[in-house]
């Protein structure tokens, strides 16, 4: 059972970083906002119809629930709205990792404080090693797709 | 220009593991998939207000637009979905291993041969490296 789990989530990152991609050429000819707003509107026209058939929660709970939480969807526009902006301009890749970047390190910040009631996991000399490690990865991305982009002019 | 791009990737990344974890509490009150939903839908309002004011692009290119160019709502739903599925069984530490992973690999695959309407970039050294230590980053914090 743990297998299929792992390899279902694996598909969710493909399907993440397709999206970026699919989006990126869209964007393209539409624009940046119009693209996030197609994908919002998709998203919810798809959820609406999976809540009606498998919703087990309470969507009218949303008016109880705090603000706080609420706010979270700037959050999710923020994200799809960068995401499309950064693709267009640095590519898919150099994009996803940058995003897992920030992830990481917000996900470490946040397990150290222990923020939104989550498991205090404090920030140990093993994280401090992989937030070093990401930072060079970043740091290659942005010179590997430097030199893609002057490749790439060469052969033109 | 191409370094506001990183700052901008950078930021929607922080916002998203955020807004995980805030939604996480938010989905116990009503329930996983309305969680998404209601993202989705005040999404939706947020993005049909900003369009309304400061879109300058071409909505209707929807229409001509490829079908496949169309999928990324559907995609993003997937994406959800699948997360939601399957922390219960296999934790969130593995969950997130497995989606960097895939995002790492299909983003590669994606450009080194131009699909989905990208510009086809070659995979180079630096590129692998990068990868690599992504992977040794993930092992260190889980």
């Amino acid at each position: 059972m743990g297998i299929i789990m792992i390899l279902f989530t694996l598909i969710g990152g493909i399907t993440l970083s397709a999206q970026s991609a699919i989006n990126g050429s869209f964007s393209r000819r539409a624009g940046t906002i119009e693209t996030t707003f197609l994908t919002f509107i998709t998203g919810s026209m798809l959820l609406a119809l999976i809540i009606l058939f498998f919703g087990q929660g309470n969507i009218f709970a949303i008016f109880d629930a705090p603000l706080w939480q609420l706010s979270a969807v700037f959050l999710g526009v923020i994200f799809l709205l960068f995401n499309v902006f950064a693709v267009t301009k640095i590519g898919v890749i150099a994009t996803s990792i940058t995003v897992i970047i920030g992830q990481l390190v917000i996900s470490v910040v946040i397990d150290h404080f222990g923020w939104f009631n989550s498991l205090i996991i404090p920030l140990d000399t093993k994280r401090w090693f992989a937030l070093l490690f990401m930072l060079i990865a970043l740091y290659f991305i942005f010179k590997g797709n430097k030199r893609s982009v002057v490749e790439a002019k060469q052969q033109k | 220009m191409r370094f506001i791009a990183y700052i901008f990737a950078l930021l929607a990344g922080m916002a998203l593991s955020f807004e995980g974890a805030i939604y996480g509490e938010l989905g116990k009150n009503i329930g996983k998939l309305e969680t998404s939903f209601y993202n989705f839908i005040v999404g939706a309002i947020i993005l049909g207000l900003l369009w309304l004011f400061f879109g300058k692009g071409n909505l209707s290119y929807a229409v001509k637009a490829p079908k496949w160019s169309l999928l990324g709502g559907v995609l993003g739903v997937v994406y959800l979905t699948a997360i939601v599925i399957s922390i219960p069984f296999v934790g969130v530490g593995i969950t997130m291993v497995a989606v960097i992973l895939g995002q790492l690999i299909m983003s590669m695959v994606i450009e080194h041969f131009g699909w989905l309407g990208t510009n086809k970039v070659k995979i180079n050294r630096e590129k692998v490296l990068a990868v690599i230590l992504m992977m040794i980053a993930l092992i260190l914090v889980n």
